[in-house]
């Protein structure tokens, strides 16, 4: 029978917590001056708690509210997608990327097909390629304004009015993106060398009604917060992630952009129409939670502008291959490839060896988060564990690419 | 520190000869893969040796590893390194071939920090054993999981899912 009070036995990662305490105190660095034993406690933070923004479980051991020492423990999600690949053909297997970071499913399909197209040696066509950039950064800003959002509600002194400020923005993306594709969230609308539809009539006006409306509400956020007390209190010169933590850890993305690194794929390594635009790689100098904050703002602002120039350059012409009209059968000469892709969390890669076979023999994500996470034990250890909160929701995580 | 993307941009010709150059008899097989990839195999004895010589080198040096990946090739294992070195804005894929019997390889742990979690995953999914590795556990099985799921040769059981 199920008995409420009994203590269940604690798993790998609680036993590794308390393993290191023992540890530390048999070095003798446990006692106080007066020789008291310090008194240190193991929580258990998540997988459902509402700061860590998905099943993310912390183990946190802390010395009254200091963090000592963090694990995270992932997999809560894990639901087999590498695993999956091996039995579906390349083709089948396009909605199921999308299903790994839900909040910018749309850049990860980007990158597993343009990974497909490198493999079998594809070129899309020149407008599919304008769609697929214009897709791309009006989820980057739909991602930004749900990082940006929620973690704000951590930090409390706006409440949750950012949050529902910022998805109710997100959610005119996400109409364009519904009318445009038929779906809110899971897409399933890249193709091999094009994407699955062309853009409907009046689609392009109502995106540049958009890209109009946008930058006033980006004022009016700042507006809110850069100017916030508390809010700056909270943010400023905590949890920096340094340059050497960056090179260590293979930090990517905003946070990286933060510690001024000007590290961005569509730069350092231009794929899909990227060499044409005119955009700026947003950089901050002090790697803390509120740099990185300022990142994803400029970011936004970045974006929209690439958005308007494509839309200005948008060429006539097919949006799939011809010769590839049914893509359904697509069998990649046996090799491997690797295509780093500029997701809004970082580089989000996908790497396939092929056989030569209708299914990848073996597929493997480089996520951008599972990265970042890795960083967590030493970004958080030496924090008040309500700093733990803010820079955690700072680092802007997904789990569903984290657990994959 | 002033970390700059590319600050000894290098052909591919240029590097891939200098590789060779550098570490004749310890990297096999280095070709070109374009855009900016080099893709090299190494003997498991010497990975320890060419992982920290590559991230040393002053003048390429290959301080990032982005991924560990662990692949099944039915009679034997690979685990793949892809390294990225911020002063060329190159990456290299290195290729270590492990026998089936005994998948095991050093860990680059304590070269490329990053390579924690990684070979972790690695040896969750394929079950490659990283040795001298500080904390070699499941990260997304559960703890009492059995087998190693991406094997070719994996059946799944209801035994192998003792939590459920």
């Amino acid at each position: 029978m199920y008995d409420q009070f009994e203590t269940p036995e604690p798993d790998e990662a609680v036993k590794l917590a308390l393993r290191r305490i023992e540890e530390s105190t048999a070095h003798g660095e446990g006692s106080d001056a007066a020789g008291l034993e310090f008194n240190e406690v193991v929580v258990n933070m998540g997988p459902q708690h509402p700061s860590t923004h998905g099943v993310l479980r912390l183990v946190v051991t802390l010395d009254g509210e200091l963090v000592k020492d963090v694990i995270p423990v992932i997999g809560y999600l894990h639901r087999c997608k590498e695993k999956l690949a091996e039995r579906r053909t390349y083709f089948q297997y396009i909605p199921i990327v999308d299903r790994t970071e839900y909040l910018a499913s749309i850049n990860c399909e980007w990158g597993y097909v343009m990974t497909v197209e490198k493999l079998a040696g594809i070129r899309p066509t020149r407008r599919a390629e304008f769609i697929r950039v214009i897709t791309g950064e009006l989820m980057r800003i739909a991602s930004h304004l749900v990082a940006v959002g929620t973690f704000t509600a951590d930090l409390s002194p706006l409440g949750t009015a950012m949050v529902f400020y910022m998805f109710r923005d997100r959610e005119q993306i996400l109409d364009l993106m519904e009318e445009l594709t038929g779906a809110r969230m899971m897409f399933n609308y890249y193709r091999f060398g094009g994407v699955r539809y062309d853009l409907p009539d009046g689609w392009v006006e109502k995106c540049r009604e958009f890209l109009e409306m946008f930058p006033a509400k980006i004022k009016e956020y700042e507006a809110l917060v850069d100017t916030n007390a508390v809010f700056l209190q909270r943010c400023q010169g905590k949890g920096v992630i340094t340059q050497q933590d960056v090179v260590d850890y293979g930090i990517t993305g905003p946070n990286a952009r933060a510690s001024g690194i000007e590290l961005d794929l569509r730069r350092s390594r231009p794929y899909s129409v990227y060499p044409e635009l005119d955009f700026e790689v947003c950089v901050e100098q002090h790697g803390d939670i509120f740099d990185r904050y300022r990142v994803r703002m400029d970011e936004m602002r970045e974006s929209l502008k690439i958005i308007e120039q494509c839309l200005d350059m948008l060429p006539k012409g097919p949006v799939q291959l011809g010769s590839l009209r049914a893509p359904y059968v697509i069998t990649p000469p046996p090799g491997s490839a690797y295509v780093g892709q500029e997701n809004p969390r970082g580089e989000y890669g996908t790497y396939i060896e092929s056989d030569g076979s209708r299914y990848p023999y073996r597929l493997k994500y480089r996520d951008p988060c599972f990265c970042n996470l890795q960083l967590f034990p030493k970004l958080l250890s030496g924090n008040k564990i309500a700093d733990a909160v803010a820079i955690s929701g700072s680092i802007d995580l997904v789990l569903g690419g984290i657990d994959r | 520190m002033g970390l700059v993307v590319g600050s000894n941009p290098m052909s591919m010709d240029a590097l891939a000869a200098l590789l060779v150059e550098r570490f004749a008899g310890d990297l096999d097989d280095v070709r070109i893969q374009e855009p900016d990839t080099i893709v090299a195999r190494c003997a498991r004895e010497k990975l320890k040796d060419v992982a920290a010589r590559l991230k040393a080198d002053p003048e390429v040096g290959y301080e990032t590893l982005n991924f560990v990946a662990g692949v099944d090739h039915g009679t034997s294992f690979e685990s793949i390194y892809h390294v990225y070195s911020w002063k060329t804005n190159t990456w290299v894929e290195l290729h270590v071939e492990l026998p089936r019997a005994e998948p095991e390889v050093d860990t680059v742990c304590d070269i490329w920090p990053a390579a924690d979690w990684h070979e972790r995953e690695s040896w969750d999914m394929v079950g490659i054993k990283y040795l001298g590795h500080p904390d070699l556990r499941r990260i997304l099985l559960k703890d009492d999981f059995i087998g190693h799921p991406l094997r070719k040769d994996y059946v799944d059981l209801a035994e192998n899912h003792p939590h459920v």
